[in-house]
């Protein structure tokens, strides 16, 4: 895979892992309080937007009402699946010992089963991020992304079909949980559990989403029902586009690259952090922005510390790029917008051949020169005269 | 595919998918942090120094509270830092009072302990669980009743104490209250206007640190059972302290009727266990294998780790922690017994693993 960071010898690279769980250790040490006070203000967040965006929609009898209900339960389903659902199966507020934040104890407004996520999601891509064949989230199996994977007609419809992924995500992070399971399990033991084990899981969340959402609240709301079904679709369809959008641009921009199985074979932690680098990639925005992402904007650092409280992320992204800029790693950021174009560029190339898409995507930049020649102490400028004028004044 | 017949079949179930319990402990939570569907939550309503390392803290419960039988514990959850621990405490107040009360002393090092000490004000909320516990007085009073106490085992026998002062105890009571110095006696003034109204109870003071004039020093003994229990021989004992002091009470008093009740911090209940290498633990759930060294509870040794699983009293009563182990064999730390290798429940907090695990985790 081409790269457009400096290649680091086996010394730098374990120096790097080093800093970077140095890192990691300085800022676990301070988790309390404050990160028990953040998600349980998002649990308030949730609770309220959905009970007042389900009881405008269940109210409306005009548009103004319904719209603003409408987007009030997407941005409740939003926030139950990302910044709390997503974080909270990460482990990452285990350590406050409540079981509404518990990854053991905890289940999501989506259609996809909380403990089948957890494996595919935490366990498989997580550990085999960006590894072809291995992590499944890579391109959801039917997107073709780099020239590693060989191009067949079929890649010609990848716009179209992703453009229908993005509108049912839920499903598709749903479906391909439990296909995931079934193939990741040794062939010996998948005989205790078929995949029909596996599937019936996925079909009761199904079944319990459904029933919830279309046929129990409307129901609720009496004659008023059509306007519920509605509501309720529109604000999956939303949820669904924006989740799509945002994980898309987790590992699928132009310069997030991809790996073999090979390349992994007895990587070290160190590695293991390099290869989360850069196959990752960061949205910027504003604070309502990263919450919103459920802290998915920080994706390096989310892949990098998965455990870690994902408010975290904020402090630690600075101090990371600064440690990428200093071993000439490439640190994948952008605006939304940038990122989320440069991710439909990738689509729309690799749907193509390897002679048109090498051409769209373009040859790429030369390794990043290191800002800092690593044998030297970056401290060596001082400042004298400076320093004279402070004592003076 | 199946689908509508597991609702039809299991309509609980989807009832419980929708969370009912959890959106109205939310809104009542909303309403008054004292209110739930599930928790039994308190509010302090007073807090008052006992001593100089002592406290106790006045408890209004909600709805909840189903109330207790003087002498029994209950579980405290308390937040610190963000992280909800829970210990057990003996109820102090006597069960017909308005108010709940418990009695905490700082131990050394002791999280919860000091926490309550240092932090609860008035108007903070605890969690409680349910009492338990049978350090209660028989359905039928002995004639003679032997209280012994060490420190803050003291909690548990006031409560009982009143008790008996409200049943119009005819038979005669003593109680030997082991305590550091004149200082540290916790209740003085409790026990000195139960004395005062009463002609069943006596109450001895025994300093183990400080002597005082006037009063008895040094630690249980038999010239101290003989010197303040004339009636040794018919008593029935109840003992409530630290584990030297029991273990020489119950030495000492081989042959009578004895309840005891003992409280250990976390991880004082472990034996001391040296082990050579590391085992394996597999979690299954997170799919995560981390190697421990099996001397203490795997529930320590995983938190070490940054692993929390769930946890309540981390003394094998409150069943928090339990989990489903899969496959390797461990120690029950409560009984000392070495289990079999096959599937079976586990509380984490009380077990040591043997072998390499595979935890439902």
């Amino acid at each position: 895979m081409r790269t457009i960071s400096k290649k680091l010898n086996k010394e730098e690279i374990e120096a790097f892992g080093k800093e970077v769980d140095t890192l990691r250790e300085e800022v676990m040490a301070k988790v309390g309080k404050e990160d028990a006070d953040h998600i349980r203000f998002i649990y308030k967040t949730y609770r309220y937007t959905e009970v007042l965006g389900r009881g405008l929609i269940h109210f409306s009898f005009e548009p103004i009402s319904f719209v603003a209900g409408t987007l009030l339960l997407s941005i409740s389903k939003i926030i139950n699946n990302m910044e709390l659902g997503h974080n909270v199966l990460h482990g990452q507020y285990d350590w406050m010992n409540d079981p509404r934040f518990n990854s053991r104890t905890f289940e999501w407004d989506i259609v996809c089963n909380a403990h089948q996520w957890k494996f595919y999601h935490n366990y498989m891509h997580h550990t085999y991020t960006n590894v072809l064949n291995k992590d499944h989230d890579y391109g959801y199996n039917f997107t073709r992304l780099t020239e590693a994977q060989k191009w067949k007609p079929v890649h010609l419809t990848q716009p179209f079909t992703n453009m229908f992924l993005a509108m049912n995500f839920q499903w598709g992070i749903g479906a391909h949980g439990y296909r995931v399971e079934y193939l990741e399990t040794p062939k010996k033991l998948r005989k205790k559990k078929t995949l029909n084990d596996y599937k019936a899981l996925f079909f009761k969340k199904i079944e319990l989403q459904l029933l919830k959402d279309y046929i129990l609240f409307p129901a609720l709301a009496g004659l008023n029902f059509p306007k519920v079904i509605l509501g309720n679709l529109l604000a999956n369809l939303i949820r669904n586009l924006w989740t799509y959008a945002v994980i898309f641009c987790g590992h699928f921009t132009e310069n997030a690259e991809s790996f073999t199985t090979d390349e992994i074979v007895g990587e070290t932690k160190a590695q293991w952090y390099l290869r989360q680098l850069k196959g990752s990639s960061n949205l910027e925005g504003n604070n309502l922005f990263y919450t919103m992402t459920g802290h998915l904007s920080h994706q390096i650092e989310h892949h990098m510390f998965p455990d870690m409280p994902a408010k975290r992320y904020r402090e630690v992204a600075p101090r990371l790029k600064e440690i990428c800029a200093k071993y000439g790693q490439h640190y994948n950021t952008g605006s939304f917008v940038k990122q989320f174009a440069s991710v439909w560029k990738r689509i729309i190339a690799y749907s193509f051949p390897d002679h048109i898409a090498s051409k769209v995507m373009g040859k790429r930049k030369k390794f990043l020169e290191p800002t800092i020649v690593l044998s030297q102490p970056s401290f060596q400028v001082s400042l004298p005269s400076e320093e004279k004028s402070v004592t003076l004044t | 595919m199946k689908s509508f017949p597991f609702i039809y079949n299991e309509p609980r179930e989807f009832l419980s998918s929708l969370q009912p319990k959890e959106w109205a402990n939310f809104f009542l939570g909303e309403l008054n942090p004292r209110f739930s569907v599930t928790a039994t939550k308190a509010k302090v309503i007073e807090v008052k120094e006992e001593t100089s390392d002592s406290k106790t803290i006045v408890l209004k419960p909600n709805w909840l509270w189903k109330g207790f039988a003087s002498g029994q514990h209950v579980p405290v959850t308390v937040e610190i830092a963000g992280r909800r621990v829970t210990r057990f405490y003996s109820l102090s107040s006597h069960p017909n009072d308005k108010y709940l009360q418990i009695t905490v002393k700082r131990q050394k090092g002791g999280l919860v302990s000091n926490f309550i000490n240092q932090n609860i004000k008035k108007g903070d909320i605890l969690e409680l669980g349910e009492a338990s516990g049978d350090f209660v007085l028989t359905k039928e009073l002995p004639k003679d009743l032997l209280f012994l106490a060490g420190g803050s085992g003291i909690t548990p026998i006031h409560s009982i104490l009143r008790s008996l002062q409200t049943l119009n105890y005819t038979g005669k009571a003593t109680l030997l209250y082991f305590v550091r110095s004149y200082d540290d006696i916790i209740f003085k003034s409790s026990f000195d206007s139960m004395q005062k109204n009463s002609n069943w109870l006596t109450v001895h003071y025994v300093f183990s640190d400080i002597p005082k004039e006037g009063y008895a020093s040094g630690f249980l003994s038999k010239e101290i059972l003989e010197t303040y229990v004339p009636n040794l021989k018919s008593s029935s004992v109840y003992v409530c302290g630290p584990s030297p002091m029991q273990t020489k009470a119950l030495s000492l008093l081989e042959g009578l009727p004895v309840k005891s009740e003992l409280f250990l911090l976390p991880g004082q209940n472990v034996g001391k266990v040296k082990k050579e290498g590391t085992v394996d633990v597999f979690l299954t759930l997170s799919h995560k294998t981390i190697q421990v060294k099996g001397e203490r509870s795997i529930l320590e040794e995983l938190e070490e780790q940054g692993i929390y699983p769930q946890s309540g009293c981390r003394m094998g009563i409150c069943h928090t922690c339990v989990c489903k182990k899969q496959t390797g064999s461990i120690t029950d730390l409560s009984n000392g017994e070495t289990s079999q290798l096959g599937e079976e429940n586990i509380q984490i907090c009380v077990s040591r693993a043997e072998s390499n695990l595979e935890l439902e985790l």
